[in-house]
C-alpha cells in the first residue's frame, strides 16, 4: 500500500528522518518498497503566491501570471488551465535545471518571461503534466520546493498478508510508535446527530453465518459535488481517483484507519430493512465498476426487500448507486468472514481494496468509531444531518488470549529480558497482559502460539541484540547421496568437451509438433500465463534440440542435460547427449566412454540419429544432429564414479555480456613464441576487442617448421555488435585490430 | 586443449552444498511436481488464506502444482529421516509470471533446515553467518531484518550489502509449530529453523550477467564462458 508521511502525523509525530522512517518499517518486517527514489530537485525552484493571472494579448492559449516571489514580483507565461489566484506552486527562474537542460529567460509571443511554473513532469516526480503542481497552501513563500516535497513523501510498503492491520495509515502510525515508543493519537469523532433515530428509518437483519457485525448510520439531505481540494490532494497521493464526494469519504475512511465502507442511496433501497443473507438461488446483476456479472448462490450479499445491493465485502451493486441525484445515503460498516470473502472475490476475479482488508481481517473493535468518521465527513464536505445512534446487527468477536510461555521465548530468541520488559513490549503493540496471558487486539489476526508472541519481541526488540550460537560438531560426515553421483558424471562429460545445458522443462505446442510428440502422454498446466509453459517435457531431447538450432554460429555443438522430466507415470531423472555440425557422430564416443569407464549400461542408451524432416521443424540448419538419452536415476547405483567429492575448482570467469543480435566467427592461427600461453592470447584478444564475446583455442602444436621455440596457435573468435547484427567489413576491421595488436604484444604472425 | 563448461548455476550450487557440508548437512531433494499438500497446507500455507497469493502457482491439470519453493522438502524429508537432522535441498522451482530480465517462470532455489531438540534463533544467526562469510568473503556486511512468512515463526529475512545498496539475499526462520507437527514430530519437544535463498540472483551477481534469461536460454555464447 501507499502511505503518505503527513497523513500519518495525522496519528503520530515523526521524530526522524524519512530515511530513518522507512528503516525503522522495513526492520519491523514490511518493507518499504521504492522509498520513493526522490528525485533531485534544484534548489533554485522555490514557492510562489499567484497573485494575478491575464490572459495573453499575443495567444489565445497563454496566460501571463505575476507571481509574489521571496524576493519581489515577476511574471511569467504558463498555458496550464488549473490555476488560480490565492495558489502556490512551484517557481523556477531563469538558470534552474529542468529536465536536464537549461532554463533561459526566455520571449514567449512578445512577452518575457522571467522563468516558470512547473508540472509534476517538469519537477521530474511524474510523467503528469496536465497542469501545475499544486503547493498547500500554508507553505512559505521561497522555501525551496525539493524541502517541501521532502516534508511530505509517499512511499509504498509491501506489507505482508499476515498484517492486513497495517493497511491503512492509521495502521502503520500504530507500529511506528509502538516501534519508536512514542505516543500515538488515537482518532476522536465527536458527531453531531440529529432526529429522528436512524432506527426509525432503516432495520438490519442478519441472516448468515458470515457477518458477525454489521452497522448502519443514514445521513439525509446531503448534496452530491466534487470533494474539497485537501481531499482530492491525499487519495490522488495514493494513486485513487476522486469520484464524489461521499463515494470519496468513505474511500478516505479506508486509507485512513483501514475499514471498508459502502454508501448506498437511500432512495434506491427497496423497503426499510437490510438483510445479510447468502443468495438462494444465482442473480445477474452489475457492479459497480459498470460489468454485469452472475453473483452464484451461496454467495453473501447485501440485500434490500427485492434484491441485492451489494457483494458483502467486495463491491457494491449499480442499482444502490450514490449518483449525482442522491440526496439520503445509508452508510455501512460491517465485518465479515475472512475466507467467505476471499472465496467471493477469487471466483468473480474481483479483488478491491475493501476484500482485500476483509480477507486479511480487520479490527472488529473500531467499526463503530470507523463509521461515525465517515459520516462526520460526509456532514462536513457534503452537508446533510446524521440521524441519531447505529442501527446494529450482531456483536463484537471475543478477544484471544495467548500464554505468554516468557521462558521458551527467552530460550528460542536467545534474548536476556525480564518478564516485565516483555510484558512492556506486548503493552506497546497493543497486547493486555494479564496474569501470564497477553489478550490479543483485534486488530491481529496473526498471533495464535507464543512463538507469535516470540517474534513481536524479537521485532521490537531489534534483531542485533540476539547473539549467534554455535552448532555441535557431528562426528559422522553427511552422506553423499544421488546429487553427488549426478555432479561426478557432468565432471566426466565436461572433461570429454561436453557442455553443460539447462534448459526449461516446459514444451510449448510448437516444440510438441516439431518433436511429434502426443499431447495427451503429457502432464498439462492448466494455467499458464505464457503459451511456451503449456506442457511438461517427457524428454531432455527437445530442448537440447531447440538449443542446437538457437546456435547457428557454433560449427560444433557437443550438449548435455541432466534434469527432471514428467510424464503420467511419474517423475524421472534423465540424461541427455545432443551433438552436431561438424563432430555430430561423437555422441556414439562419449556413450562408449560412459559405457567403458563408468559402466553405464550402454544398451539402455537410445542413440538417434535425427531424421531431416525434423531438423527442419526444429529449424536446426545444420546438416546433422545425434541425440541420445537414458533414465538415469534408475542406474546410479551402479555406476562406477570413484570420488564423490564435489569438485568446486570453477575457473575465473571474466564474463562478457551477449548481445541479442546474432554473432559472426572468425578463426585465427598464429605462430609465436612458445612461451606463450593460450590463455594470454585470449585474455588479450578480449582486452583489444569490444566485439568479441567468446574466444576458445582450437589448436595449439609446435614443429621446427615455424622456428625455433615458435608454436602454432589457432582461436575461434565470436563477434558481434550490441546494436545491431555484425556487418562483415565490422568485423573484417575488428579482425585487423586483433591481429595488430597480438603482433605488437607478443609478436604474433599470422599463419 | 578441449574441455567443455559447466553451467554457472551448477558450479555455484555446489559452493554451496559444499559449504553446507562442511557444517554436517545432507542434500536431500524432492519432486518438481508436487501435491499442494506438500507444497502448501503442510507449510502452513493454506488455501483460504492470502498468504497463498504472494507465490503465483503452476496448476497441472490433474490437480497438482508446480513446486513454488523447494520446500516441499521438508516435510517430505521426514518420510524417511528422524531428528535430528540437517538437511539442504537444491533444486528448481516454478512462478507462473510472465518474464523479462528480472523475472523468470523457471528459478533455482537452495533450501535448508535443521530440526533437532532446543534449536534456537541463535543457532540459525550462527549457520547463516557463517555461510554469508563464505559466500562473499568474511568481510561482507549483512544485516538480518524479521520478515514474516507463513511457515516459520519468528522469520527472517537476510540482505547483504551490494553496490547499490541492501540486497535481500535469503528468508529464513524458525519452523513453524504447525510445520514441525505436519513432520510428524512433537512441537513441544522438537524446534527447527529454516531457510532458502536464490542461487540464480547470485550467480547473477557473481558475473555481472544482468539478464536472468540468459541462465536457461541454451545460448552458447554464454554457456562457454564458463
Amino acid at each position: 500500500m501507499k502511505y503518505l508521511k503527513s497523513w500519518l502525523e495525522d496519528y503520530v509525530k515523526i521524530p526522524c528522518s524519512n530515511e530513518e522512517l522507512f528503516e525503522v518499517i522495513t526492520e519491523l518486517g514490511s518493507e518499504v518498497e521504492a522509498s520513493t527514489a526522490f528525485p533531485e530537485i534544484d534548489p533554485k525552484i522555490s514557492v510562489a503566491e499567484i497573485i494575478e493571472i491575464k490572459k495573453h494579448p499575443n495567444a489565445d492559449r497563454l496566460q501571463l501570471v505575476k507571481l509574489k516571489t521571496a524576493e519581489g514580483e515577476i511574471e511569467v507565461v504558463c498555458g496550464a488551465s488549473n490555476i488560480k489566484v490565492g495558489q502556490k506552486v512551484p517557481f523556477a527562474p531563469a538558470g534552474t535545471m529542468i529536465e536536464g537542460e537549461e532554463l533561459k529567460e526566455a520571449e514567449i509571443r512578445g512577452v518575457k518571461s522571467a522563468g516558470m511554473i512547473l508540472s509534476e513532469r517538469e519537477l521530474g516526480l511524474s510523467q503528469d503534466h496536465s497542469g501545475i503542481k499544486i503547493l498547500p497552501q500554508e507553505e512559505k513563500l521561497g522555501r525551496p520546493v525539493a524541502e517541501v516535497l521532502a516534508a511530505d513523501v509517499t512511499f509504498e510498503v509491501e506489507v505482508t498478508p499476515n498484517r492486513g492491520d497495517l493497511l491503512s495509515h492509521y495502521g502503520l502510525a500504530r507500529e511506528i510508535a509502538a516501534a519508536l515508543n512514542v505516543p500515538l493519537k488515537k482518532p476522536e469523532v465527536h458527531l453531531k446527530e440529529s432526529q429522528p433515530k436512524a432506527s426509525e428509518k432503516i432495520a438490519v437483519e442478519i441472516a448468515t453465518e458470515n457477518c458477525p457485525l454489521y452497522l448502519a448510520k443514514v445521513i439525509k439531505g446531503v448534496k452530491i459535488g466534487p470533494s474539497p481540494q485537501w481531499l482530492k490532494e491525499r487519495l490522488t497521493a495514493l494513486g485513487v481517483s476522486s469520484i464524489n464526494n461521499v463515494v470519496d469519504a468513505t474511500n478516505y475512511v479506508l486509507f485512513d484507519v483501514g475499514h471498508p465502507l459502502h454508501a448506498f442511496d437511500a432512495k434506491k433501497l427497496a423497503g426499510s430493512k437490510i438483510v445479510v443473507k447468502d443468495l438462494d438461488e444465482e442473480v445477474e446483476t452489475t457492479t459497480l465498476d459498470g460489468k454485469a456479472r452472475a453473483l452464484i448462490a451461496g454467495t453473501t450479499a447485501i440485500c434490500d426487500k427485492e434484491k441485492p445491493v451489494a457483494i458483502a465485502g467486495v463491491m457494491g451493486l449499480k442499482n444502490s448507486e450514490v449518483d449525482e441525484g442522491t440526496s439520503e445515503v445509508v452508510l455501512e460498516a460491517a465485518v465479515f468472514n475472512s475466507k467467505s470473502i476471499r472465496c467471493t472475490a477469487k471466483s468473480l476475479e474481483l479483488p478491491t481494496e475493501a476484500s482485500a482488508r476483509f480477507e486479511r481481517g480487520v479490527d472488529a473493535g473500531a467499526v463503530q468509531a470507523a463509521v461515525d468518521k465517515a459520516a462526520k465527513l460526509i456532514q462536513e464536505i457534503a452537508g446533510g444531518e446524521v440521524l441519531t445512534g447505529t442501527v446494529k446487527a450482531g456483536k463484537e468477536p471475543l478477544e484471544r488470549k495467548v500464554e505468554i510461555e516468557y521462558e521458551r521465548i527467552l530460550k528460542l530468541t536467545g534474548l536476556k529480558l525480564s518478564h516485565s520488559e516483555i510484558d512492556q513490549i506486548l503493552t506497546r503493540l497493543g497486547f493486555k497482559v494479564k496474569n501470564g496471558e497477553a489478550i490479543v487486539p483485534l486488530w491481529r489476526h496473526d498471533i495464535y502460539v507464543w512463538q507469535d508472541l516470540a517474534e513481536e519481541v524479537v521485532r521490537l526488540v531489534g534483531l542485533e541484540k540476539i547473539k549467534s550460537e554455535s552448532l555441535l560438531h557431528l562426528v559422522q560426515k553427511p552422506a553423499q547421496t544421488d546429487f553427488y553421483r549426478r555432479e561426478r558424471i557432468k565432471d566426466y562429460l565436461v572433461r570429454w568437451g561436453l557442455t553443460e545445458a539447462v534448459n526449461y522443462p516446459f514444451l510449448s505446442e510448437e516444440d510438441i509438433k516439431a518433436a511429434k510428440i502426443c499431447a495427451k502422454d503429457l502432464l498439462e498446466v492448466s494455467n499458464p500465463i505464457q503459451e511456451e509453459n503449456r506442457y511438461l517435457r517427457n524428454s531432455l531431447i527437445p530442448g537440447l534440440l531447440k538449443t542446437v538450432a538457437k546456435n547457428p554460429s557454433f560449427d560444433d555443438i557437443e550438449i548435455f542435460e541432466i534434469g527432471h522430466v514428467f510424464s503420467k507415470k511419474g517423475e524421472a531423472v534423465h540424461l541427455a547427449i545432443a551433438t552436431s555440425g561438424k563432430s555430430s557422430r561423437q555422441v556414439e564416443i562419449i556413450v562408449r566412454e560412459l559405457t567403458d569407464k563408468l559402466n553405464f549400461p550402454g544398451k539402455e542408451f537410445k542413440i538417434t540419429e535425427i531424421p531431416r524432416d525434423e531438423l527442419k521443424r526444429f529449424k536446426i540448419k545444420k546438416p546433422s544432429a545425434c541425440v541420445a538419452e537414458i533414465k538415469l536415476d534408475e542406474i546410479l547405483d551402479g555406476l562406477k564414479l570413484g570420488d564423490l567429492a564435489l569438485d568446486v575448482s570453477g575457473q575465473k570467469v571474466a564474463y562478457r555480456p551477449v548481445s541479442k543480435f546474432p554473432p559472426v566467427k572468425r578463426d585465427l592461427a598464429f605462430i609465436v613464441d612458445k612461451k606463450i600461453t593460450l590463455g594470454q592470447i585470449k585474455e588479450e584478444i578480449l582486452k583489444i576487442s569490444e566485439k568479441a564475446v567468446l574466444v576458445e583455442p582450437f589448436d595449439e602444436f609446435a614443429s621446427d617448421k615455424f622456428g625455433e621455440d615458435k608454436k602454432n596457435v589457432a582461436f575461434h573468435i565470436w563477434l558481434e555488435s550490441r546494436e545491431r547484427t555484425l556487418q562483415d567489413p565490422e568485423a573484417e576491421a575488428e579482425v585487423e585490430k586483433i591481429i595488430k595488436a597480438l603482433l605488437d604484444k607478443f609478436g604474433a604472425k599470422l599463419r | 586443449m578441449k574441455a567443455g563448461h559447466l553451467h554457472p548455476q551448477t558450479q555455484y550450487l555446489r559452493l554451496l552444498v559444499k559449504i553446507f557440508e562442511e557444517m554436517g548437512f545432507e542434500v536431500v531433494e524432492a519432486p518438481e511436481v508436487d501435491t499442494e499438500w506438500y507444497n502448501f497446507d503442510a507449510l502452513n500455507v493454506p488455501s483460504d488464506h492470502p498468504s497463498r497469493d504472494v507465490q503465483d502457482t503452476f496448476w497441472l491439470k490433474d490437480g497438482r502444482v508446480m513446486r513454488t519453493h523447494t520446500s516441499n522438502s521438508q516435510v517430505r524429508a521426514f518420510e524417511n529421516h528422524e531428528p535430528p537432522v540437517r538437511l539442504v535441498c537444491p533444486g528448481v522451482c516454478y512462478r507462473n509470471e510472465a518474464t523479462d530480465e528480472r523475472h523468470e517462470a523457471t528459478l533455482t532455489q537452495f533450501e535448508g533446515f535443521y530440526v533437532d531438540k532446543n534449536v534456537t534463533v541463535g543457532h540459525l544467526f550462527y549457520v547463516l553467518s557463517h555461510a554469508i562469510k563464505k559466500m562473499y568473503g568474511a568481510n561482507i556486511k549483512y544485516r538480518m531484518r524479521v520478515h514474516n512468512y507463513p511457515f516459520v515463526e519468528p522469520g527472517f529475512d537476510i540482505d547483504v550489502m551490494g553496490k547499490s545498496g541492501w540486497m535481500e539475499i535469503l528468508g529464513s526462520g524458525m519452523i513453524h509449530p504447525i510445520v514441525i507437527k505436519n513432520m510428524g514430530l512433537d512441537p513441544e519437544v522438537y524446534s527447527g529453523f529454516a531457510f532458502g535463498m536464490g542461487p540464480d540472483r547470485m550467480v547473477m551477481q557473481k558475473y555481472g550477467i544482468k539478464d536472468i534469461r540468459l541462465l536457461r536460454s541454451g545460448d552458447l555464447r554464454f554457456l562457454r564462458q564458463f
